[in-house]
């Protein structure tokens, strides 16, 4: 076989191989990291009025991005993912920062002060008609650093 | 009008909208995922932030469900699902929005298994499609679980597969809704 062909059966492969293994790491690639990404802070109170009074100013800072909220647990229930769900009280009833936890923890009941780590997912209104009020919604959350129990 | 008169009208109004209330179950974590099975690799996502509300003496029964929080074991499938097929930053939520036929025959006080025909609307993708389904309920202590599984065409709802990928997703999708509703 001549030797220019054979160099270029040579590059056709790497580059195949290349092309491969690069769409393997992209197709596999990780979650994005929310533990340490920048992050935004706001209170429950807060983050739930910017969603109720301006839904499209809230949407534009606020979806998708991460945040730190501080809030005080009205209840913590577990989803049938086996996950926690703590419910932030807001300024207004039966209307919550709605928080699914990503890591398990302990040690905290409704009363107490916490903050939040996670990923903003949005408002749902509820429902009007039925008098249910909807919650701001944050997942894949973690316990904020400074907040870690002894 | 005197008082005297008024005060049966709103004891009477109070009570009505009390009793009203007491009809009304719901949840704010209901779960919601969907199954696809198809040549290259099995797609599935689950969701566990459903608000949903029941009514058990209308029967009236809605979802709403937050469409970028559905979770995929590949962030890549997540990424797609958003941007490329459900298009979550124009339509941010999907909905259901119906009846349940005979929701009379629940009692609340008794732990048992109903199966009842669910009817309405889902809205997906902008689209709006009516869908029937039997959903099963079940009476625990109080509390009441209900589960249905039904299937849907993507194409019912404009969501374009690109070509490149259409062996690897199913055009008809698997959706599994289960919500454990307490009382209001």
């Amino acid at each position: 076989m001549n030797i220019k062909l054979k160099k270029w059966i040579t590059a056709c492969i790497s580059i195949g191989i290349i092309a491969f293994v690069s769409g393997y790491f992209v197709w596999n690639k990780p979650h994005a990291d929310i533990k340490d990404a920048e992050s935004i802070a706001i209170t429950a109170v807060d983050l739930y009025k910017n969603f109720k009074s301006d839904p499209a100013k809230a949407d534009a800072l606020l979806l998708n991005k991460i945040v730190v909220v501080a809030g005080n647990i009205s209840s913590v229930s577990i989803n049938q993912n086996n996950q926690k769900v703590i419910f932030l009280k807001t300024s207004t009833e039966g209307a919550f920062v709605n928080c699914t936890m990503e890591e398990h923890i302990n040690n905290f009941k409704t009363g107490d002060d916490i903050s939040l780590k996670g990923k903003c997912s949005g408002y749902i209104s509820g429902d009007a008609d039925m008098g249910l009020p909807g919650d701001v919604f944050l997942i894949r959350c973690y316990l904020a650093k400074s907040d870690h129990k002894q | 009008m005197r008082i005297t008169h008024i005060l049966p009208i709103i004891t009477v109004m109070a009570v009505c909208a009390n009793a009203a209330n007491s009809q009304v179950y719901f949840t704010k974590n209901g779960s919601i995922s969907f199954f696809s099975k198809a040549s290259m690799e099995d797609i599935k996502a689950d969701n566990n932030q459903v608000i949903s509300i029941i009514n058990i003496q209308s029967g009236e029964i809605r979802f709403s469900v937050l469409n970028n929080a559905f979770h995929f074991p590949k962030a890549m499938m997540e990424e797609h699902f958003n941007s490329d097929y459900i298009e979550s930053d124009k339509f941010p939520t999907s909905t259901f929005k119906g009846n349940i036929a005979d929701i009379n025959k629940v009692d609340v006080s008794k732990n048992a298994t109903y199966s009842l025909v669910a009817q309405g609307d889902l809205s997906i993708h902008g689209i709006s499609k009516p869908v029937t389904t039997v959903a099963m309920f079940t009476v625990n202590d109080g509390q009441i679980e209900g589960t249905a599984v039904f299937k849907i065409l993507l194409k019912d709802y404009d969501i374009k597969i690109p070509s490149l990928v259409i062996n690897n997703i199913a055009e008809k999708i698997e959706i599994t809704v289960r919500c454990i509703y307490g009382k209001k």
